[in-house]
């Protein structure tokens, strides 16, 4: 399966901004099983010192994976994917929720294995750090 | 006791293998807001950071060690990195083995890396997840 477009060093892959509202981050709980209390309680988020409820890093990892699945005929195709978590994304308790975009690049292309930076900004912070993903490429 | 350099090298099995059903891939993918159709049907795969809730039977294990003193609400995912050979789909038997690698201490704060391995439950790998955390003893 080929990925829509060309991979070549440089092309940007279609950007992705996604609303986190409360009530996602209690279905991201239930479905992952991870009921971590300052993911869904800001009594608990507070006592650790956050400034609020946040959401899960795997949410938002799972989230960023989505700008290069996307992009890909077939998600099996990505091989290598890491991030690290450098800022917590707070996800208030209102209609609003918090935004994060999700751009990505691809850095480099050898060997039928493009590698692709992928870059997560939630307001004003980057959220990921060396996000990176690894895919096969025709 | 602390978890310390000594302990690199244990390692935790899943005591039972994690069965993946089609229906809890599509309720993942709801749940990340990915509308994909290779995570629906019969020919589901599961979304790539799936392989981290295959996971967390062993990382319960470890965090069970008594001999780690570790607390999950002390535990911050600091990074994770994820490597397939091959996607994880409906009807696998997935076991996990997690394994800390690397322990660096400073002060009240530990920094630990444990890679899981994910195979069938005939052994075919799957996936491997590395995951570092932050401990933090302060006020322990």
């Amino acid at each position: 399966m080929s990925p829509q477009g060309a991979a070549e060093v440089g092309t940007e892959l279609p950007s992705l901004t996604v609303t986190l509202r409360r009530e996602d981050l209690v279905r991201y709980a239930g479905a992952s099983g991870d009921f971590n209390p300052i993911h869904w309680s800001d009594r608990m988020a507070a006592a650790l010192g956050l400034p609020g409820v946040i959401a899960h890093g795997m949410l938002t990892m799972a989230s960023a994976a989505r700008v290069v699945t996307d992009w890909l005929d077939d998600p099996a195709d990505l091989v290598e994917y890491g991030v690290r978590f450098t800022k917590p994304v707070v996800v208030p308790d209102d209609d609003k929720g918090a935004t994060v975009t999700f751009s990505a690049k691809v850095d480099k292309v050898a060997d039928g294995l493009a590698e692709i930076d992928i870059t997560a900004i939630a307001g004003e912070d980057k959220v990921l750090g060396r996000a990176r993903a690894v895919v096969r490429v025709p | 006791m602390t978890i310390d350099a000594t302990m690199v090298g244990r390692s935790y099995a899943a005591a039972e293998s994690y069965q993946v059903g089609r229906e809890k891939i599509r309720e993942f993918a709801d749940a990340i807001g990915d509308p994909n159709p290779a995570y629906r049907g019969d020919e589901a795969i599961a979304p790539p950071t799936f392989a981290f809730v295959l996971s967390a039977g062993a990382l319960d294990l470890l965090l069970a060690d008594p001999d780690l003193g570790l607390r999950l609400d002390r535990i911050v995912h600091g990074a994770q990195k994820f490597n397939y050979v091959r996607p994880i789909k409906a009807g696998d038997e997935v076991a996990a083995r997690a394994t800390i690698t690397t322990v660096r201490k400073a002060g009240d704060v530990e920094v630990i890396m444990y890679e899981t391995v994910l195979t069938t439950a005939e052994g075919e790998p799957l996936a491997t997840s590395t995951a570092t955390v932050t401990h933090n003893r302060a006020d322990a």
